[in-house]
């Protein structure tokens, strides 16, 4: 492994080439270029929004700020995942020609990707910023909370590059792993704290009598579903939360550090392992069957 | 000028008793699905293609691969240039090889011909400012002129190759591996192929390649390497090979 990491240190620029390249392909063709990337996640928050203010007569504050802190991640490690697991077959006819280390190929996609966030997470920002001003600069939209986004950047960006790097192996051998992981995405969107809040969970597991508190913490076992509440609760100022029925409004519950330090361990067992089959695999892909 | 290069004792190349196997399917795994279906311990065939060859190539040589189809040539190449790992046996490299397996493999249609030079240089082992610091040698050797601005899908095959074999020949390899790609362009680009081919090797550079064209192997090679059923069947100088190849 050590070996494979001095190789791929060998060939950093052709890596941050090809992130470029990336970037250049995808927006070539298109006008409005990376703009057309915000629409997606700006449309997806109003409908948000508009569902559980207005239809489900939510009263949490900042609620489509909560949500955008977690989606934009969400969003990041779903298309790092998905675009990757192309990334090897798609560059097969070079694959099969000119040798390179080949994890550079999911690794860009990762990276391109990563890029996309941290812009988004800056027109985020942006945002705030312009809610601040125009509601008369009363509630900062910032805390000292901020300065923990470097970590869980660090420890996102671990998450997805792991699952790239299994997605993208396995698929060249089984064409089929991009609709299963694909879907389990889709359903893991339902089982992230974004629209909703660890509260929610909380409430659930804690409140209804039963004994039902190892739900909660197998919930966030998820390391996403923990990333995403740690999003939330870095990136908007604490307040009270609407977790509806007869509870009504609660205070926020504290970020829980014990289940982060699970999630920091299972993103980097993900991408240990990650790391490990992609070297194990990667000299059979220009023999695929 | 620099032929005292080819007197290093050092061969260019060693390849020692080179075995490649590759397993061949019939099920056709290729999704989860018929893993599943297939769980049966399924029927694979091995073959194999290269079966012990072992030689050395000093510095400076150029040496032609001649066989029929299948023999093993292209497996031999690619192994060469690390496509693929070895199932057995020995490559040892002494330089940096440029694989010339296909022109331009890796250029991307969506992006302008600069754009590629500077990916394509990298992929072959420049580092960024090198890569930079030769486009416009590139550009001038592959006589694309005002072209080079427009995105590489707008290009015909022949000035892609062009530009596939200018990248190649400028990246300051010391071995090139070529597969067959020298039948492109027009007779003048040729022609300005072989020179800087000869000007490659006067420079003490070690060439293989391959190919069918026995007049192109007289033409440059001083040893020929005739491969048959995986493994070495002679190894000489071009006019007793080519000889005993024709006549076989």
């Amino acid at each position: 492994m050590r070996a494979d990491l001095k190789e791929l240190w060998r060939f950093r620029e052709l890596l941050w080439a090809m992130v470029e390249r990336e970037l250049r392909i995808r927006y070539k063709n298109s006008f409005l270029g990376f703009f057309w990337s915000l629409v997606n996640p700006l449309m997806t928050v109003l409908v948000m929004t508009l569902v559980f203010k207005t239809f489900l007569h939510n009263e949490t504050k900042n609620y489509s700020a909560y949500v955008l802190s977690a989606y934009l991640p969400f969003m990041f490690i779903n298309l790092a995942v998905m675009d990757s697991a192309q990334s090897i077959i798609t560059a097969l006819p070079v694959v099969k020609k000119v040798y390179f280390p080949r994890e550079i190929l999911p690794l860009a996609t990762v990276l391109a990707n990563f890029i996309h966030f941290i812009l988004a997470l800056l027109v985020f920002f942006a945002w705030l910023l312009g809610i601040w001003a125009i509601t008369g600069f009363k509630e900062t939209p910032f805390t000292w909370r901020i300065a923990f986004l470097p970590v869980l950047l660090v420890v996102t960006l671990g998450l997805s590059t792991g699952g790239a790097l299994i997605i993208s192996a396995l698929n060249v051998f089984y064409e089929d792993v991009k609709y299963v992981v694909g879907v389990m995405l889709y359903l893991a969107f339902f089982l992230t704290p974004i629209m909703y809040f660890s509260e929610n969970v909380w409430i659930s597991t804690h409140k209804q009598g039963a004994h039902t508190e190892w739900l909660y913490t197998l919930y966030h076992l998820n390391p996403v579903a923990t990333l995403a509440t740690t999003y939330k609760k870095t990136l908007v100022p604490p307040g009270d939360i609407d977790v509806g029925g007869k509870f009504g409004m609660i205070h926020p519950i504290h970020q829980d550090w014990t289940l982060f330090g699970a999630a920091v361990l299972v993103s980097f067992g993900v991408l240990l392992f990650g790391y490990w089959l992609f070297n194990r695999m990667k000299w059979r892909f220009v023999e695929r069957p | 000028m620099e032929v005292c290069r080819a007197s290093v004792s050092e061969p260019a190349l060693s390849v020692a008793n080179l075995h490649k196997e590759f397993l061949l399917s019939h099920s056709g795994v290729g999704s989860l699905k018929t893993l599943a279906l297939w769980w049966r311990p399924r029927r694979l065939e091995h073959l194999h293609v290269l079966r012990g060859m072992s030689f050395d190539v000093p510095r400076g040589q150029c040496v032609a691969i001649v066989g029929r189809n299948g023999a093993g040539k292209s497996t031999l190449l690619s192994l060469l240039a690390r496509v693929y790992k070895p199932t057995s046996g020995e490559i040892t490299v002494n330089g940096r090889i440029a694989p010339l397996l296909e022109l331009g493999a890796g250029f991307h249609p969506d992006l302008t011909g600069l754009e590629n030079i500077l990916f394509n240089g990298m992929i072959l082992g420049l580092n960024r400012k090198q890569a930079l610091d030769r486009t416009a040698a590139i550009v001038e050797f592959a006589e694309l002129k005002h072209h080079i601005d427009a995105p590489v899908r707008t290009y015909s095959s022949g000035m892609q190759a062009r530009l596939g074999f200018s990248v190649a020949v400028h990246v300051d390899a010391d071995i090139l591996i070529v597969d067959e790609v020298l039948a492109v362009g027009d007779h003048a680009f040729q022609e300005k192929c072989y020179a800087r081919i000869a000007e490659f090797r006067r420079a003490g550079g070690t060439i293989l390649f391959v190919s069918h064209d026995m007049d192109a192997v007289r033409r440059v090679a001083d040893r020929v390497i005739w491969i048959e059923n995986g493994a070495v069947a002679a190894d000489d100088g071009p006019a007793q090979v080519i000889s005993a190849y024709e006549g076989a």
